[in-house]
C-alpha cells in the first residue's frame, strides 16, 4: 500500500473575491440573518448556499490570521469550545462553530458569519470543529495553520468503518505545512500527516493503576508499525490509548511535548508540563477524557507560543460541559443519566466503566439501540460486540432492564459478556423499567439512553424514577 | 476429544466485534483449545492438526499483511480444504485467498493467496451497508445478518457461494451467490457476528466439528430470540430499501 496522496501544499493567498464569490457572500449572510429572525442559529444553511453559488468560496473567503481545525473521534465539539473560550479569554477574537455544523457547509456558514459585507475578516482566529470524513472536501482549500487531533477511535461502523481508514482520509488531505498537534498516547492519531509536518504532541501521565496488557474488544494499535511485532505496553487505559514500545526494534510512543499529571487527591491540583516547564491546574471534571481534552487545548496554545504560565491560568478557568452527564439524588438514592452513544463502542464502553467505578448497589436501565438507523439506511448491531459490555457483569450491578426493539441483542451480548441471565430484564418498553425497578434495595440507579432517545426516554425514564422515590419517600 | 480452534492474526483480524464469533464458540464447545497465532508466528495449521481457522475482519493494511503470512501456505491450505478441515473467514477476510485485491484509492492492485479464483475491488468512497436474508444447504432456517464494506468480490460463477440471497445482495449488487463455501470451508462478508446472529448456522457447525455429539448451543434462549426477533424483520418487505436489491 502506497503512502495516502498529501494534497499540493495549500498556502493560502489572501482574499480574491470575484462577482460570483460575492454574490455567495451575500446570499449566505441573508440566509444566515432570515434564519436568526426565525430563531435558528448555528445552521449550515447560509454555507450550503453560498457554495451552490461558488463552489470554491472555502478557497477565497477571508480567513483569520490563524486558523485550527480540531478533528478526533471524541472530544473534538468539548475542545473547540475549551481551545475557543481559552482564546477569547487571551482577548483574542474568535470565530468558531461552537453552535453549527462540523461538515464543510457549517465550516463556510462560519466563515462567512466571521467577515463584513465586502468580505473583510473580523476575527483573529479561527476556531473550527471538523467531522473527520469532512477532511478532504475542507483542508486543502481551507488550508489551516494548525490540526488537533484528539484521538480516533472506532466509531460507527457503517460511517466510519475503522480508526486507521479516518487516518488514511486525514493523512491524505492534511498539508506538509500544517503544524499538528497530536495525542502522543494513540498510536493511529500519533501516525498522522508525513515526515514534513511540524507536529506537536500532548498526553496524560499514567497514574500506576493502568494495566499493562489491554483488556477491551477493540484494540486498534496492537503491533509495531515498523516490524509488524506484537507491542508491549507501558500502560494501557482504554482501547488503544495508552504508551507502547516495540520489544522487537527502537520503535516507541512518542514523547509528549505537553503532559498532564494524575491528580494530587490531596490538594485536587495536577502538574501541567509544557516542554521542561511546569504549572499547577485545577480541572473542573476530572474524567481521563476531559484530561486528553484540556491537554490538547494547553498543546495547542503552546504552538501559539503562549506562555506556560498564562497557559495554567487559562486552562484553569476553563469550565467544559457536563450535558451526557446529570445526577440528582432523591431520598438517599442517587439517580444517575448517562448519555451512551449507541453505535459507537468506544463511547459505550467509557460509559460502562464508569457505572462500575461508582461505588454502592447498583440497577442500570439500559436502552441504548440507535434505531434512527432503521430509517435512512440500515441498522448494523455489531457494534455491541465492539464494546464492552463484560464490565456489568460486576457484582454490584443487581440488575440490568433492557428496553426497546433490540433488547433480545442487548441481552444476548450481556450474557456473552458473563452477565448472570437471572440479572437480565427485558422490558418491550424503553421507559417501562423505570416502573418495575426495585427501588428499596439500591443505592444508584443508571439511566443509559442514546441521542435520539434523550427526550422520550431519558427524560422519561427520569421523571418516573424521581416521582417513584419521592412518593416512596413522602 | 479435544478440538482445536485456531484464531489467525487477532492483533490485527479483530474489527467489528467478529472476534466474539470464536468466544461464542468457545463457549458452546467448552472443552475446545483456542490458539491465538500472531501475525510473526507460524500458523498452527501448518504442522499440526487444526479443527477450525478462522480469520476476522481486517484493515487493509491488514489484508496486505495477512496475504504476505498466508501465501507461504497456500499448498497446505489448499490440501486442508479438500481434506475437510473447518474454516470460517469472516468479512474482508476471505478476500485475502482470492486471486487478487485492487485498491485504487490506496493504489494497489496484489495478488492475494490463490485459493480461489474470484477477485476483490476496494472502493474506498464508495461503502456499502446493507442487510442480507438467505438461504444455506446445512440449516433450514434462513441466514441472516449485515455488510458494511469497502469492497465488492466479483460474480466468479465457477466458485460455490457459503449461501443464495432471498433478500440484499450477495459478492456483489449483481449476484445473489453470497460468500465461499468449499467442503467445509465457510466464507462470507457478513458481520453481526454471523454465529452469534445465526444459532441454526452455529448448531450445523456444531454438529459438522462434532458429528458423535448433539450440538449444545450456548446462551440458545437468548440467541434464539434475538434470531426471530429479526428475522420477523428482515421477513417485512418494508424494512428493505432499493440499494439492497440484486440488479440485473
Amino acid at each position: 500500500m502506497t503512502e495516502p496522496t498529501v494534497p499540493t501544499p495549500g498556502k493560502r493567498h489572501g482574499p480574491r473575491y470575484g462577482l460570483r464569490a460575492l454574490a455567495a457572500l451575500w446570499l449566505g449572510k441573508c440566509a444566515a440573518t432570515m434564519l436568526r429572525f426565525l430563531g435558528r442559529e448555528g445552521t449550515h444553511v447560509p454555507g450550503r448556499i453560498a457554495l451552490r453559488v461558488y463552489p470554491n468560496l472555502l478557497g477565497v473567503i477571508a480567513r483569520p490570521d490563524t486558523v485550527i481545525v480540531v478533528t478526533g473521534t471524541n472530544g473534538k465539539t468539548t475542545t473547540t469550545n475549551l481551545l475557543a473560550d481559552a482564546l477569547h479569554t487571551l482577548g483574542k477574537r474568535v470565530s468558531t462553530n461552537r453552535a453549527g455544523s462540523n461538515l464543510r457547509d457549517g465550516i463556510v456558514a462560519t466563515l462567512i458569519n466571521g467577515v463584513t459585507m465586502w468580505g473583510r475578516c473580523r476575527s483573529d482566529v479561527a476556531v473550527l470543529e471538523m467531522d473527520e470524513r469532512s477532511a478532504l472536501r475542507v483542508l486543502p482549500q481551507l488550508a489551516p495553520d494548525i490540526v488537533v487531533c484528539t484521538n480516533l477511535t472506532r466509531d460507527s461502523i457503517k460511517r466510519n468503518a475503522h480508526p486507521e481508514y479516518i487516518a488514511w482520509i486525514l493523512s491524505s488531505a492534511i498539508s506538509p505545512e500544517t503544524t499538528l498537534v497530536l495525542n502522543s498516547d494513540d498510536l493511529i492519531t500519533a501516525s498522522l500527516g508525513s515526515d514534513a509536518n511540524a507536529r506537536h504532541f500532548f498526553g496524560v501521565d499514567p497514574t500506576g493503576n493502568e494495566s499493562r496488557e489491554p483488556s477491551g474488544s477493540a484494540v486498534d494499535a496492537a503491533i509495531c508499525p515498523r516490524c509488524d511485532e506484537r507491542l508491549n505496553w507501558v500502560f494501557w487505559r482504554f482501547n488503544h490509548i495508552g504508551r507502547v514500545r516495540c520489544p522487537a526494534c527502537d520503535f516507541r510512543s512518542p514523547v509528549a511535548d505537553v503532559r498532564v499529571s494524575p491528580i494530587d487527591r490531596a490538594s485536587g491540583l495536577r502538574s501541567l508540563t509544557i516542554n521542561s516547564e511546569t504549572v499547577d491546574i485545577r480541572l473542573a471534571n476530572e474524567s481521563v477524557v476531559n484530561v486528553y481534552n484540556v491537554a490538547a487545548v494547553a498543546a495547542t496554545l503552546d504552538v501559539l507560543n503562549v506562555a506556560p504560565q498564562t497557559i495554567g491560568l487559562v486552562v484553569d478557568s476553563l469550565t467544559p460541559p457536563t450535558s451526557r452527564f446529570a445526577e440528582e439524588a432523591v431520598g438517599g438514592v442517587r439517580l444517575v443519566r448517562l448519555l451512551t452513544k449507541g453505535l459507537v463502542g468506544v463511547a459505550v464502553s467509557r460509559a460502562f466503566e464508569q457505572i462500575v467505578s461508582v461505588p454502592g448497589r447498583k440497577i442500570v436501565l439500559l436502552a441504548i439501540d440507535e434505531t434512527t438507523d432503521r430509517f435512512d439506511g440500515v441498522e448494523n448491531t455489531a457494534w455491541t460486540y465492539d464494546a464492552d459490555y463484560e464490565y456489568l457483569a460486576d457484582p454490584s450491578i443487581s440488575a440490568i432492564y433492557v428496553g426497546g426493539i433490540r433488547r433480545h441483542d442487548q441481552a444476548l451480548r450481556l450474557a456473552l459478556a458473563g452477565v448472570d441471565s437471572n440479572r437480565i430484564v427485558l422490558v418491550e418498553s424503553e421507559t417501562r423499567g423505570a416502573d418495575l425497578v426495585p427501588l428499596g434495595e439500591v443505592d444508584v440507579v443508571f439511566n443509559l439512553h442514546s441521542n435520539h432517545n434523550a427526550g422520550p426516554t431519558g427524560d422519561a425514564v427520569h421523571r418516573k424514577l424521581r416521582q417513584r422515590l419521592m412518593e416512596m419517600n413522602s | 476429544m479435544t478440538l482445536t480452534i485456531e484464531m489467525l492474526f487477532p492483533e490485527i483480524a479483530n474489527l467489528h466485534g467478529d472476534n466474539a464469533n470464536i468466544e461464542y464458540l468457545a463457549r458452546c464447545l467448552p472443552d475446545a483449545r483456542v490458539v491465538r497465532t500472531g501475525l510473526n508466528e507460524t500458523p498452527a495449521f501448518v504442522s499440526g492438526i487444526v479443527d477450525l481457522v478462522y480469520l476476522g475482519p481486517l484493515t487493509e493494511s491488514g489484508q496486505i499483511r495477512a496475504i504476505a503470512r498466508l501465501a507461504p501456505h497456500k499448498s497446505r491450505i489448499d490440501e486442508l480444504i479438500r481434506t475437510g478441515t473447518h474454516f470460517l473467514f469472516t468479512h474482508n477476510a476471505m478476500e485475502c485467498l482470492g486471486s487478487r485485491i485492487v485498491n485504487a484509492e490506496m493504489k494497489y492492485d496484489i495478488p492475494g493467496v490463490g485459493i480461489f479464483d474470484f477477485s476483490t475491488e476496494v472502493r474506498m468512497f464508495e461503502r456499502y451497508t446493507g442487510k442480507v436474508m438467505g438461504s444455506f444447504e446445512g440449516t433450514s432456517q434462513p441466514v441472516v445478518g449485515y455488510k458494511s464494506q469497502f469492497s465488492m468480490v466479483s460474480s466468479s460463477p465457477e466458485t460455490p457461494g457459503f449461501m443464495e440471497t432471498t433478500r440484499g445482495i450477495g459478492r456483489n449488487p449483481t449476484t445473489h451467490v453470497e460468500g465461499v463455501r468449499r467442503e467445509n470451508f465457510v466464507g462470507t462478508s457478513l458481520i453481526g457476528p454471523v454465529l452469534l446472529m445465526n444459532p441454526h448456522l452455529t448448531e450445523w457447525l456444531l454438529s459438522s466439528l462434532v458429528p458423535s455429539r448433539k450440538p449444545q448451543l450456548a446462551l440458545s434462549d437468548f440467541a434464539v430470540a434475538a434470531y426471530d426477533a429479526r428475522l420477523r424483520e428482515f421477513q417485512d418487505t418494508k424494512t428493505w430499501s432499493s440499494f439492497e436489491r440484486v440488479s440485473g
